[in-house]
């Protein structure tokens, strides 16, 4: 993956209270939220109903204001136009005008994006492809079922060739193949190097596409990282092979047994997944051509979503600079009392950037330490901790992951 | 602005395909089609079109300010159904997106209006075509003269009674008459003189003539054109035939114009028009006509009248100045740019409150605009003690009520000062001065204030709130 060093998102302190008609805090949504996403990386917020995912997500859009704390997309305030020229948005339902068609429905948006005339119809026409409703491209959306609006929904908020791309809860509502699309297109777009922030539940969701994940629990972050490195187990080893006879197994057990003094725990035939499965039977029923009036099988990814430009130094530095100066104006900024007063990670990358080890590529602040150093411990105490909160959201114990088996 | 347009162009499409703008189009396309067919008016034709225009013009200012209203649920549902959420995430200023929606409405209630204005145009002409006439000849030419056309009207001079009321009042005060008056108020004695004057000026007993001074009668004089002179009088004792006869003269010999004779036998206390040949007017503009209050039908029997042209139904030249067509088109912008305040007050209201309080908000102020003349005139605030307001609870309060009052005021237009249905319908100029006057006030101005505040209110709103 390509190197990462512009941070997209970055919040600090971030908090947001719902208050009552009286102004009296009711709910604390969000509680001390520190988050840092960086371009080109897909990043998973996760937590169960209530932690505070879409709050986030409306803070980061401009459609809710911080309580306390400040947050910045590109650098600059969310509300910012020019942020939101960069930006695609599937909330979690998608919120349509019933009354507009499918391709209306598109040409809204992207008249929104100032798009000119030939452009939106080439990219609605594309787009529609892409969310397999090309045949419907005339039918009002207030007729779709659910499953049908979520993909307009997902074509709506590709349709400016977003940078960054938040989705909220992208699969609610969908059949397997809808969702499976959509994890490819995430993918996809993973690949081309956009940024993609996705909330979810569906914790299989997040970890088929993520790079990233925070958790929220209660409005508070409870666990951040790489994802490959949270669900690492360095307790167990499993080897994969093609089937193999009972005495074969039988010596691998012994050998085991005699070099490590340990035992395998559990000895199993592999299956598929169920979404394999599902996926299977219904390609074989599009090859029988069985009819159908719901969305038909997506295309290919259209190829106006392009990698983003990178940027070059000097306009990261002018940016960061711009960023900084305007702190106060374009960033929201509402400190809470105690507030620390650290380098910010946007000075911190100028420092780098500009230092003595101008070949070194930037380094983002919340990195992980590398394994023997000094820091390395405390991390993988904190690793622990976090596995132990996926697990409990997961709803798995220690012992069903073993009862796994490979 | 193509952000605007995109938001508009919405709006319009949204109006067009929601059901309630359908349903008051065809409320409105049953009144104004419907009408002809069951107000007969005084049975003349000219009455059944008057009657038509006004009631078909009213309903339909009414029955669109209602829809303007209601088509502000839009934003309301936007914001309801969270469409809001995915619009507010695209690069448009949230002042470009409530301009985009009262940008829809305007447009919307223009394409209504030119529908409703076109459609009662034409039964106009159905009505002319179809109405069983009581006089073929004079029918026609009554609508023709006095009520498909537009005229303008000069009333006629008061002349300087300056100089009879200080005679008058300088004799009283020799006289000592104002000696035991107390709180004397010379200029307003004065006034009361000078309104007795008048008043004495306005009666024309029998057997003798009153001389009217007109000025700026800006007619066409050539050949073939004609000015009315329409009046209304009084009598101190109903004639038994109720009729009165005189005779007008119209002209002046002095400024070489030519002189016409015209005697007239009409029911007393009804407005009636007499036609003159426009030559009679001087070519500085200036008219004379005279009223001698004396029978000119020998044959006829008259009682002696004593004729008053009262101050409320004043004597008036009218001349053509323009048609009938133009007419209903300045009329119609004048509506429109009420629409436009009105669209601008209910998108104020839905930004602020939800939908059925925004409504009811919008609704009071579209009641308040209609009737600020008259409610002004009610509680008439003039009347209240103008003490400090914290000498008492009672002052506070009224004094607080008041200043809110006048401040709703000044931004609230009075919507009867720019209706034009009565002028229209009796064929008068709907002015384009006056038209340019709504423009500025009710367009540009007060909708400007509401729908700045609208944008500043609507700015700080958190879209996302379920509270909203």
């Amino acid at each position: 993956m390509a190197e990462r060093t512009l941070p997209v998102v970055q919040t600090a302190g971030l908090c947001k209270t719902f208050r009552d008609f009286w102004r009296r805090p009711r709910v604390d949504a969000v509680k001390d939220l520190n988050l840092d996403i960086r371009a080109g990386e897909v990043f998973g917020l996760l937590g169960p109903n209530g932690s505070g995912k879409t709050t986030t997500i409306k803070m980061l859009l401009g459609l809710l204001y911080p309580t306390r704390g400040r947050v910045s997309v590109f650098g600059r305030a969310p509300t910012d136009v020019a942020v939101k020229a960069r930006l695609g948005f599937l909330p979690e339902e998608s919120y349509l005008y019933r009354f507009l068609v499918a391709e209306e429905t598109l040409d809204y948006y992207g008249r929104l994006f100032r798009l000119p005339a030939r452009i939106r119809k080439d990219r609605t026409e594309r787009l529609l492809d892409m969310v397999g409703l090309r045949h419907e491209a005339k039918r009002r959306v207030g007729e779709f079922s659910k499953g049908m609006a979520r993909r307009i929904g997902l074509a709506q908020a590709l349709i400016n060739d977003p940078e960054f791309l938040i989705l909220d809860e992208p699969t609610s509502g969908l059949d397997p193949i809808g969702a499976r699309q959509i994890k490819d297109v995430i993918r996809e777009l993973g690949k081309k190097g956009k940024t993609i922030l996705l909330s979810s539940h569906v914790l299989a969701d997040v970890e088929d596409v993520c790079d990233r994940v925070t958790i929220l629990y209660g409005g508070q972050q409870r666990a951040t990282g790489d994802i490959a490195e949270l669900l690492r187990r360095t307790d167990m080893t499993q080897i994969t092979a093609p089937p193999l006879s009972s005495d074969t197994l039988e010596q691998v057990r012994q050998l085991i047994s005699r070099l490590e003094k340990k035992d395998i725990i559990q000895v199993t035939h592999p299956r598929v997944k169920l979404e394999e499965f599902f996926l299977k039977i219904v390609e074989e029923a599009q090859v029988a051509k069985v009819r159908t009036s719901g969305a038909r099988q997506g295309g290919a990814v259209p190829d106006f979503l392009q990698k983003p430009a990178e940027a070059t130094r000097e306009q990261v530095i002018e940016g960061l600079l711009a960023a900084s100066a305007h702190g106060s104006s374009a960033v929201v900024r509402m400190e809470p009392p105690g507030f620390d007063h650290r380098p910010s990670p946007a000075r911190e990358l100028i420092d780098q950037l500009l230092g003595p080890s101008r070949a070194e590529p930037a380094t983002p602040s919340p990195q992980p330490p590398a394994p023997g150093s000094p820091s390395a411990e405390p991390a993988r105490q904190k690793q622990s901790a976090d596995q132990s909160v996926i697990d409990s959201l997961l709803g798995q114990s220690a012992d069903q992951r073993e009862d796994a088996g490979p | 602005m193509s952000r605007v347009w995109a938001v508009a162009r919405l709006m319009i499409s949204e109006g067009v395909r929601m059901k309630i703008a359908l349903v008051f189009l065809m409320l409105i396309g049953a009144v104004v089609v419907g009408l002809p067919f069951s107000i007969k008016g005084d049975g003349s034709l000219t009455g059944a079109v008057q009657s038509f225009m006004q009631y078909g013009l009213s309903a339909t200012g009414l029955l669109l300010g209602l829809l303007t209203i209601l088509m502000a649920r839009s934003l309301s549902d936007e914001v309801a159904n969270r469409q809001i959420l995915m619009v507010m995430t695209k690069p448009i200023p949230r002042w470009q997106f409530l301009l985009g929606k009262w940008l829809g409405m305007t447009l919307l209630n223009a394409a209504f209006l030119i529908c409703s204005g076109a459609t009662i145009y034409g039964m106009v002409h159905y009505i002319k075509r179809t109405h069983p006439p009581l006089d073929p000849r004079l029918d026609e030419g009554e609508l023709n003269n006095e009520v498909l056309v537009a005229r303008h009207a000069s009333k006629a001079m008061l002349p300087d009674f300056g100089a009879d009321v200080e005679l008058e009042f300088d004799r009283n005060v020799e006289e000592g008459a104002y000696a035991n008056v107390p709180d004397f108020d010379p200029a307003r004695e004065k006034l009361r003189l000078l309104r007795k004057h008048e008043a004495r000026w306005r009666i024309v007993g029998p057997m003798n003539d009153r001389v009217f001074e007109f000025q700026n009668v800006l007619c066409d004089r050539s050949p073939g054109h004609f000015i009315q002179l329409r009046y209304r009088t009084q009598v101190t004792r109903y004639a038994p035939d109720e009729i009165f006869r005189a005779l007008w003269q119209v002209g002046d010999a002095r400024s070489g114009t030519p002189v016409y004779r015209i005697p007239v036998r009409h029911v007393i206390d009804r407005w009636h028009t007499v036609r003159i040949r426009s030559d009679a007017v001087a070519a500085d503009g200036s008219l004379q006509v005279i009223f001698r209050n004396r029978n000119p039908f020998e044959d006829e029997r008259q009682w002696p009248n004593v004729m008053e042209f009262r101050a409320d139904h004043p004597l008036e030249v009218m001349f053509v100045v323009g048609t009938f067509e133009w007419n209903l088109v300045r009329l119609l912008v004048l509506v429109q740019c009420k629409l436009m305040f009105l669209a601008a007050v209910s998108l104020l209201a839905v930004t602020v409150f939800s939908f059925p309080v925004a409504c009811l908000t919008s609704l009071t102020m579209y009641v308040l605009a209609g009737t600020r003349a008259f409610i002004m005139e009610a509680l008439n605030f003039e009347s209240v003690n103008r003490a400090s307001m914290f000498s008492s609870v009672k002052e506070f309060f009224l004094q607080s009520l008041m200043h809110a009052y006048m401040a709703i005021c000044w931004v609230i237009p009075d919507f009867g000062r720019y209706d034009a249905v009565e002028d229209l319908v009796n064929g008068r100029n709907v002015g384009l001065v006056w038209v340019l006057q709504g423009m500025s006030e009710l367009a540009l101005v007060k909708t400007a204030i509401l729908l700045g505040l609208a944008m500043l209110l609507f700015q700080r709103r958190e879209v996302a709130e379920a509270s909203f």
